[in-house]
C-alpha cells in the first residue's frame, strides 16, 4: 500500500499545519482492481500513530495545542500532489472542523491520468464510507466471520446480569 | 473446553463436517470424506491440550500456574510461535496489544467465575518489558502475572488443527472457530474459493461486506458478543480499558495465527500501520459506522 502524505494548511490558523496521512491511496497500476480505501478522521485514539488527521503538529507561535482537538472549528482545504506511475498528480481535501473533531471530509481529484482519475475517484468515495449492512440470507456465503459465539457459560452470565439489571 | 460431543453432517460441496466444541467456542471443520475416527480423536486431544496450557479458566492449565508462580516457566514448543507473534504485534501497536492483560481482564469482570461484574478500581497493565522475559519455549514472569492469549489463541490453534489434519493426510478443508477461518484448497478443484460474510458487529444477522478467500486465513474480531455491561473483552494496554473507537476488524493473512491477532491489533492501531509489517489484508470498522478497507483486500464493504 501507497501512502500519500498531504501536508494540508490550515488556512485558518496562519502557520499551524496539519499533516495528515491518507493511508490506502494505491498509485501502483499493476494492481488490477484496486478498492477503495477509508481513511477515518473522526475517530481519533491516542494509541492510533497513523490514524489519518489524528496528528496535528501546530506551528510555532499558531497558539493551538498539539493535538486535533486543538484546532479551531472552521473549514479547511488543501491541496497536494503525488508521483504516480503516470507522472504527477493532485487531489485537494476539504475538511470541516466540529466541536475538534473532522465532521466531513471531501477528497476532490485533479487527476488527468486514466488510472489516477479512476483511483481518486474510488479514494474519494472511500474515504467516508459509512457501513450498510445487507440480509446476510440473502447473500450466497459460505460462512461468516464475525465475533466469536461463546459457550454457555458466558452467556449465562450475561442473562443473570441483564435480568439483574431490568429488576 | 472441548466435549467429546462430536457429530457429523452432510452439506454440499466439501460434504462432511465435524462440529464440535473446544476452548469455549463452537468449531466446525469442512472436509471431502469423513474424517476418519483416528483424526477426530487427534483433533480433540490437540484442542485439549492447547487448553490445558492457555487457559486462564482452568486451576490445572501452565498459564494458572505462572498466574501463581512468578518465576521461569517451560512450555511447549507452540510458545515460540506465539509469543512471537505477540512480541511483533506489541511493537506495531506501541505496547497496545500484549499477553499481559489477563489480570485487567479479570478485573474488568472476565475471570474465571464470569463474574462480568467490574471491579471499582482496575490496575494498569503491566509493561512486556517490565513482567515478562521470553526467551523460545521459557518465559520468566516477576510478579503474579495473568497471561492472556485470547487475542490470537484462537486463530493458532486453527492452525494446529490444520497441522493435525495434513498429517492425516488431508489437503482441502475449511476450519471454522466460530469467525476464525482457514481455508486450505487445490486451486483446480471447485472448492477453491470460499465466499465469506462480513457479520456486521451490531446486527448478526446483517454483512457490511464479502470476502472471498483462498488458501488463506480470514479472523474477525469484534467487541459486541464478549461484551457486559460497563465493559468487553479487548483491553488497550495503554489506557487498561476497553477499546472503544473501533468495533470491528477483519484480517486476511497467510496464517490463521497472523490473521487473528491482526485482527485485534486494528482495534489499536491503523490497517497501513501495520501493513508496515505484516502482509495482510484488512477492513475495520469504527463505532461510528465509519468502515475502511484495504487496496488489495479480497472482497468489498457495503457502503
Amino acid at each position: 500500500m501507497v501512502t500519500v502524505r498531504l501536508k494540508i494548511a490550515a488556512v485558518a490558523l496562519g502557520g499551524a499545519s496539519l499533516v495528515a496521512g491518507l493511508a490506502g491511496c494505491s498509485a501502483d497500476a499493476a494492481t488490477p482492481a484496486p478498492s477503495t480505501a477509508a481513511a477515518t478522521p473522526s475517530t481519533a485514539s491516542s494509541a492510533e500513530p497513523t490514524t489519518p488527521l489524528a496528528s496535528g503538529t501546530a506551528g510555532a507561535g499558531a497558539g493551538v495545542s498539539a493535538g486535533t482537538g486543538g484546532y479551531k472549528d472552521g473549514s479547511y482545504s488543501a491541496s497536494g500532489s503525488y508521483n504516480s506511475p503516470g507522472g504527477e498528480e493532485s487531489v485537494t481535501v476539504k475538511l470541516t472542523l466540529q466541536a475538534g473533531k473532522v465532521s466531513a471530509v471531501t477528497v476532490v481529484g485533479n487527476a488527468t491520468d486514466g488510472n489516477a482519475v479512476r483511483y481518486q475517484k474510488e479514494f474519494s468515495e472511500g474515504i467516508s464510507a459509512k457501513a450498510v449492512g445487507m440480509d446476510i440470507a440473502t447473500l450466497k456465503v459460505d460462512k461468516v466471520a464475525g465475533s466469536s459465539l461463546t459457550s454457555g457459560g458466558f452467556n449465562d452470565a450475561v442473562e443473570k446480569i441483564k435480568a439483574k439489571a431490568n429488576a | 473446553m472441548p466435549s467429546r460431543k462430536l457429530r457429523r453432517r452432510p452439506t454440499p460441496s466439501l460434504s462432511e463436517q465435524l462440529i464440535f466444541t473446544a476452548i469455549g467456542t463452537e468449531w466446525r471443520i469442512d472436509t471431502r470424506r469423513a474424517l476418519e475416527p483416528a483424526a477426530v480423536d487427534a483433533i480433540a486431544s490437540r484442542a485439549e491440550e492447547f487448553d490445558r496450557v492457555w487457559s486462564r479458566f482452568r486451576e490445572d492449565s501452565a498459564v494458572s500456574r505462572i498466574s501463581r508462580h512468578p518465576g521461569r516457566h517451560t512450555l511447549p514448543p507452540e510458545a515460540v510461535k506465539l509469543f512471537g507473534l505477540y512480541e511483533k504485534l506489541y511493537a506495531a501497536t506501541g505496547g497496545a496489544l500484549t499477553p499481559l492483560v489477563g489480570r485487567a481482564l479479570e478485573e474488568w469482570g472476565y475471570d474465571a467465575n464470569y463474574s462480568l461484574k467490574p471491579q471499582p478500581s482496575v490496575a494498569p497493565v503491566p509493561r512486556w518489558e517490565d513482567a515478562l522475559e521470553w526467551d523460545g519455549t521459557a518465559v520468566t514472569t516477576s510478579g503474579s502475572v495473568v497471561l492472556d492469549v485470547g487475542a490470537a489463541g484462537k486463530g493458532y490453534l486453527v492452525d494446529l488443527i490444520a497441522t493435525v489434519l495434513a498429517a492425516h493426510g488431508l489437503t482441502e478443508f475449511t476450519i471454522d472457530a466460530s469467525g476464525d477461518i482457514l481455508h486450505r484448497a487445490l486451486p483446480e478443484t471447485v472448492e477453491h474459493r470460499l465466499r465469506v460474510a462480513l457479520e456486521h458487529p451490531l446486527d448478526p444477522a446483517l454483512a457490511v461486506g464479502v470476502a472471498t478467500i483462498s488458501d488463506r486465513a480470514l479472523c474477525a474480531s469484534a467487541s459486541n458478543r464478549r461484551s457486559w455491561p460497563g465493559a468487553h473483552h479487548i483491553i488497550d494496554a495503554i489506557t487498561g480499558r476497553p477499546a472503544h473507537a473501533v468495533i470491528a476488524g477483519w484480517a486476511v493473512a497467510e496464517s490463521c495465527l497472523e490473521a487473528d491477532g491482526l485482527a485485534t491489533a486494528l482495534f489499536f492501531v491503523s490497517g497501513a500501520a501495520l501493513q508496515e509489517r505484516f502482509d495482510f489484508e484488512f477492513v475495520r470498522m469504527f463505532a461510528n459506522g465509519r468502515i475502511e478497507i484495504s487496496a488489495d483486500f479480497p472482497g468489498e464493504v457495503f457502503g
